[in-house]
């Protein structure tokens, strides 16, 4: 299990990734954390003839507040989120999900801009990505762009990255006061991928809902929100009678999920269903 | 001549036992702690290479042609390897049964994925596997044949073109008067099982380097071996060499739990050595090799079980029927492990009567290998589950039915259905002491209050034996040769009074070291720093085979035991001379060779070995001036099996009672263990620390076989479980520490009563597991048949029954 | 074959220098240009942990970085928690006293992730313990001498302060 022979460059600046990538065109990989993408070198199963360490660009570690959002550098340390009191503090369902990668080993490497930039669908930070409307900061040869979530996100391991395109600021708008939330995921150990999982927000506004989010992951190509399921709960009393019907909503309405070894298509369903549930359970309890 | 072994701790020379029984920490420590201790990848020799193994992608194919010139070509590849050059050196490999077997490098045809195809020795590993990138091999792929009931069919395609079908081996062994039982039962229950693909994964794979001495035609080789001696005969025979040119050093391994493998891989690397010139070859298999080409897969079997049983719940007997899959070949002993269960077919329980209807099936998959417990962990899985079933149907609680069946203490030793001799054991009182601990009524009730609320709540009682000391004669029936397996160690003591033990094999992790040291230091009255174990290879050391069957320990001690009574008698032979009185007259005492009546006079140990090496005017005429003695210990009265293979074939019988208590979450099917408590009988503790990791271990091992651990072949012969994302071994979060109990029931047979004790939990904890799981299930009216229970699977049975 | 490039790196306080191809693993550096052999390979896909290593303080799984990438950094290995002079460090001590292995493979692994868990926990919860570990498998023991292990090793430290 030895890696092929590839050329390495470690720049400094975005603006010399950005140039590398364009130089060595779509057989180049950038490198940040390397937590998926250098076991996939050592079985040969990524082939590049370069690679391009984006681990020295400088200015890309950060975590900060920026007016309502938090504004994460790519290379931050998905460790330095989970120890960072400012996360906790200003978005705990991006906290939780953080504590649910992998390990510590892993989390001590692994980045926050690698996770969403490898967009595994049974990742959990494509998913909160998606669940809290973040937005991904996107350098290119010309110009920078801020893309949503819901576009970034395109198909299984594939994003609207551009090959030339490098990933540098995840922003993440701040979950409102009171605004419950909760991520429930199935494993078969902990600390595994997700068999499937759901991130939840809700908003209870005067005993009805005011607003919900439910974006399940691992049962599709992408992290997926089911609008449908939101609608049933916005404006609502929610109850455990509702919640239990969206969740049972959701293992028949949704596209059948991929089966593996470990999860059949219809389990998965089910798992999507049952984890909404128990997630819009736990975040009601936490709506204020 | 007989040898007295001292039967109990008592027994020793030492008027306090100080070391033996106790648990002093381990001599391998210090330098496993610090990394220092030399496990084989750590080991670099002058003009090294590095091979890779080129494995094939398909399940079963023709090879119509194999092109090296590209991957010769590469610069530093040194010489490369087909199965041209097996046909020309080697004999097709050894099986079990004969004759299912072919070259280490496939030559004709490939039969699993990962088959060793091709290999190269090249400068540096990742030289070597760029090179296995220019290996131009042309297949014609095959219908592989992969489903076990399929294969067994009489017109399948065939994995071996000159067998009649794919049948390596049926038999039907009858004990007792079977039919009449069963007939005559009150209740008759069946049931049919799936226990699937597991394997031993120890943390470090295998490895070795080999030299092939050009000029001498010798071998010398280093290597992760588990029963280097062994292996090394096994060259000898493959390369038709003198025996005595094959020199195997083993190294300390990371592990082995019996899958460590190798054998192709160390035939590849010494052919490779033969091509380089002579130059060492290193081969360390990867993770992905180990699982899907390695000695890493164990016991795929089809069960159907029946047992018939009296109204008061009496079991008369007991059929299985089982169809084990082998993969594609016999090559790795792993059919050894559908023969072992015949050792403790019946269980604790005194059933008279048993059949054994057994079919060895070929597939196109990996071989199977042997893995720790060899073959009852999943015998007693199935057995376990038919008492439950039985126990349900006669409203018995699943301890007491299992109380009714025991072998009664006073029956001991005790020969079972299916030929085996019990040593002895106390299973009520393991019961009882179990029950007792896990507070089992309150747990009933807790049970009960959690069933009402709608949990899936439940909670498994098992007991089983482990079969220790394995012998030979428990595998003639498979076609293994013998009766006996010498185990020897050569202990001498220098002018200084050290000790140094001679053994033949190497560190693995179960401590044996540490108790050749605490039986040493005990015997001679030394502190445990006095004494030093090394490990040397197969040329020097007495006769030897290693860890394997739950068996060093009892041997171990029993060679050291041997060996330190035949050294006391040269050292009394040299005190009597010195005190002028018959040898009988002198006695060892803490390290004191002493006049019986006149304990002052005395010399130690140390004493009479310097003079035995430094004073030859003083020794007697009939002793040498060599204060060491070798002592080869096998396991007493052992014979050739009877016409339906009954044999006392292992010596000992530890038993363990295993109570666990379960939950299952209906929406996801996940089980979580809530309680968990052993008992262990496995006779006299040489060194109780020692055995608690053992226990400890193998149970971490049983919840992985129950709950996690599966190798997923396609109906392709694919692995789909290649790596340890998807093999799935259990972490500390998912095993469960469970309060323990020790009773001590010494076996009558073995030096200072101890048992066999190595494989240990494994043999329960999948059984009881399963049993807790269908305790949980018992509700819904439906049954966990399946091994491992992965929650997809539970809530598949759980979502049936809601369906209903 | 890519050029090869050269890698400063100080490991256990010593300063090394090597020149290596770009895809060689920190493993494979530590293991076979320095003759820093104490760590182990288990898996070399980041699973198993038993190749885990301290870099700059934070326990990482050598297997999955380029070797390269370790330019700079300052490393700890197995190789230095005992003093020069042979006096084993706490968590040695304590994996020897609580039987924390068997084997020994996956140890270096296992008390390289201790080391980092106690710098910042010296008194862990089991909750704490398990979180740290989960991500290294111990094939021999079932991990319960380890987790004794770890709390044994806590009050060696602090004891010592």
């Amino acid at each position: 299990m030895k890696p092929v022979s590839f050329e390495y460059f470690a720049p400094t600046s975005v603006a010399d990734a950005v140039s590398l990538l364009q130089e060595h065109g779509p057989e180049a990989k950038l490198l940040a954390g390397g937590q998926s993408l250098v076991p996939l070198l050592n079985m040969r199963l990524a082939r590049p003839t370069a690679v391009i360490d984006v681990n020295r660009v400088e200015g890309l570690d950060y975590v900060r507040e920026d007016g309502d959002a938090l504004a994460i550098g790519a290379m931050t340390h998905q460790r330095t989120v989970e120890r960072s009191e400012l996360v906790q503090r200003v978005n705990p369902l991006l906290h939780a999900a953080t504590r649910l990668i992998g390990h510590p080993q892993i989390r001590n490497r692994g980045t926050v801009g690698g996770s969403i930039a490898h967009a595994d669908p049974a990742a959990e930070y494509p998913a909160v990505a998606l669940a809290l409307d973040a937005e991904m900061r996107i350098v290119g040869p010309n110009a920078e762009r801020l893309v949503p979530a819901a576009d970034f996100f395109v198909t299984y391991l594939t994003t609207a990255l551009e090959p030339t395109e490098m990933l540098t600021e995840v922003r993440v708008p701040a979950l409102p006061q009171g605004t419950g939330w909760s991520i429930q995921e199935m494993t078969r150990r902990h600390g595994d991928f997700a068999l499937a999982g759901a991130a939840v927000t809700l908003t209870m506004d005067g005993g009805a809902c005011s607003d919900a989010r439910i974006v399940l992951f691992g049962v599709g190509a992408t992290p997926l929100r089911v609008q449908q399921a939101e609608e049933r709960l916005v404006g609502e009393r929610v109850d455990a009678t509702l919640m239990s019907e969206v969740g049972r909503e959701i293992k028949t309405s949704i596209d059948e999920p991929l089966a593996d070894i470990h999860a059949t298509s219809e389990y998965r369903r089910n798992l999507a269903g049952v984890l909404t549930e128990r997630a819009l359970v736990e975040a009601l309890e936490r709506a204020a | 001549m007989a040898f007295e072994f001292p039967k109990s701790l008592d027994d020793l020379p030492v008027s306090k036992v100080k070391w033996v029984g106790k648990p002093v920490n381990r001599v391998e420590d210090p330098q496993l702690v610090t990394g220092k201790t030399e496990f084989i990848d750590n080991v670099t020799l002058p003009g090294m290479l590095h091979c890779a193994i080129l494995h094939s992608p398909h399940a079963h194919a023709r090879i119509k042609s194999i092109d090296m010139s590209r991957a010769a070509a590469l610069p530093g590849v040194v010489t490369t390897l087909t199965g041209e050059d097996a046909e020309r050196w080697t004999r097709p490999m050894y099986t079990t049964p004969q004759g299912w077997g072919g070259y280490v490098l496939a030559t004709d045809r490939v039969r699993f994925v990962g088959e060793p195809v091709a290999a190269v020795a090249a400068t540096s590993r990742y030289i070597a596997e760029d090179a296995l990138e220019l290996i131009d091999v042309e297949y014609e792929p095959i219908d592989p044949i992969v489903d076990a009931f399929a294969a067994a069919q009489p017109d399948s395609p065939k994995v071996f073109e000159d067998h009649d079908d794919n049948i390596m081996y049926q038999r039907i062994f009858t004990w007792g008067e079977v039919e009449e039982a069963f007939q005559k039962a009150d209740h008759v229950y069946k049931e049919s099982f799936r226990w699937n693909r597991v394997g031993a994964n120890p943390l470090e794979t295998f490895g070795i380097i080999s030299e092939w001495d050009i000029v001498e035609d010798s071998l010398t080789c280093r290597g992760s071996f588990q029963t280097p001696s062994f292996m090394a005969m096994g060259r000898a025979a493959t390369f038709r060499l003198p025996s005595n040119k094959v020199r195997f050093i083993a190294q300390p391994h990371g592990g082995s739990f019996g899958g460590k493998g190798g054998g192709r891989g160390t035939d590849i690397t010494l052919m490779l050595s033969r091509k380089a010139g002579g130059r060492p070859v290193k081969w360390i298999e990867d993770r992905m090799e180990y699982l899907s080409s390695g000695g890493s897969q164990a016991w795929d079997r089809h069960y159907d079980v029946s047992i018939a049983v009296k109204d008061d719940g009496t079991v008369t007997a007991l059929r299985v029927k089982l169809l084990d899959d082998m993969g594609a070949t016999a090559e790795g002993f792993g059919a050894t492990g559908a023969v072992k269960p015949m050792a403790s077919f019946t269980g604790c329980y005194a059933i008279p009567a048993a059949e054994y209807d057994l079919t060895l099936v070929a597939t196109n998959k990996l071989p199977v290998s042997p893995y720790r417990g060899m073959g009852p962990p999943p015998h007693n899985f199935v057995l376990e589950q038919m008492m439950d079933i039985a126990a349900r149907d006669l409203d018995l609680d699943p301890a007491e039915i299992r109380r009714r069946n025991f072998i009664p203490a006073d029956q001991f030793p005790y020969i079972i259905a299916s030929g085996n001799e019990y040593d002895s054991g106390e299973y009520e009182a393991a019961l009882d002491k179990v029950l007792e601990m896990a507070g089992y009524e309150d747990l009933r009730r807790e049970q009960e209050e959690a069933r009402a609320e709608g949990r899936l709540v439940g909670i498994g009682v098992v007991s089983t034996i482990e079969p220790g000391v394995f012998d030979w004669n428990a595998y003639t029936v498979i076609g293994t040769a013998g009766i006996g397996i010498p185990e020897g160690v050569t202990v001498a003591i220098d002018t200084m009074g050290k000790i140094t033990a001679r053994v033949g094999f190497a560190l693995e992790g179960q401590g044996q070291y540490t108790v050749i040291t605490q039986l040493l230091a005990e015997y001679f009255g030394t502190e445990l720093e006095d004494v030093r174990v090394v490990h040397v290879d197969n040329l020097s050391a007495p006769p030897n085979f290693g860890p394997g069957g739950s068996r060093l320990g009892v041997a171990i001690t029993g060679a050291v035991l041997g060996a330190a009574q035949r050294l006391t008698e040269k050292l009394t032979k040299v005190a009597a001379k010195m005190f002028e009185v018959q040898p009988e007259d002198i006695e060892l005492l803490d390290g004191m060779l002493r006049v019986k009546k006149v304990p002052e006079s005395q010399l130690s140990v140390r004493n009479v070995a310097a003079i035995m090496l430094n004073r030859s005017d003083m020794l007697p005429p009939d002793v040498d001036p060599s204060p060491q003695a070798t002592f080869a210990w096998t396991a007493p009265d052992r014979v050739e099996p009877d016409e339906q293979g009954r044999v006392k074939s292992y010596l000992t019988a530890a038993n363990a009672c295993h109570l666990v208590m379960v939950e299952i979450d209906p929406g996801t099917g996940k089980v979580e263990i809530l309680k968990y408590y052993i008992a262990d009988d496995c006779g006299t503790r040489l060194n109780p620390a020692n055995v608690e990791g053992m226990i400890q271990g193998a149970l971490a091992q049983g919840v992985g076989a129950a709950l996690l651990e599966e190798y997923v072949y396609d109906d392709d012969g694919q692995l789909l479980t290649a790596s340890f994302m998807d093999y799935l071994l259990p972490t500390i979060h998912e095993v469960p520490f469970p309060e323990k109990a020790a009773l001590v029931t010494p076996s009558p047979f073995t030096p200072l009563g101890a048992k066999g004790a190595g494989e240990s939990a494994i043999h329960t904890t999948p059984a009881a597991i399963m049993c807790a799981i269908n305790d949980a299930l018992l509700p819904l009216g439906v049954r966990a048949k399946e091994v491992p229970a992965s929650p997809n699977r539970l809530w598949k049975l759980i979502q049936g029954a809601s369906d209903q | 074959m890519a050029a090869k490039r050269d890698v400063r790196l100080t490991v256990n306080g010593v300063a090394y220098e090597a020149s290596v191809e770009p895809r060689m693993t920190l493993v494979d550096m530590l293991r076979g240009e320095l003759g820093l052999t104490g760590t182990h390979v288990g898996c070399e896909h980041g699973v198993c942990g038993a190749c885990t290593v301290l870099m700059d303080g934070r326990a990482v799984r050598s297997c999955i970085m380029l070797a390269v990438q370790a330019d700079g950094a300052e490393f700890m290995t197995v190789e230095g928690l005992a003093s020069e002079a042979g006096e084993l460090h706490p968590i040695q001590q304590a994996f020897i006293e609580e039987r924390g292995l068997q084997c020994g493979f996956c140890t270096p692994g296992f008390m390289m992730t201790i080391h980092e868990l106690l710098q910042e926990t010296p008194d862990p919860t089991e909750e704490e313990i398990k979180d740290a570990l989960g991500g290294a498998i111990c094939r021999c023991t079932g991990y319960e001498s380890i987790l004794k292990s770890v709390r044994s090793a806590a009050k060696k430290l602090q004891a010592l302060g």
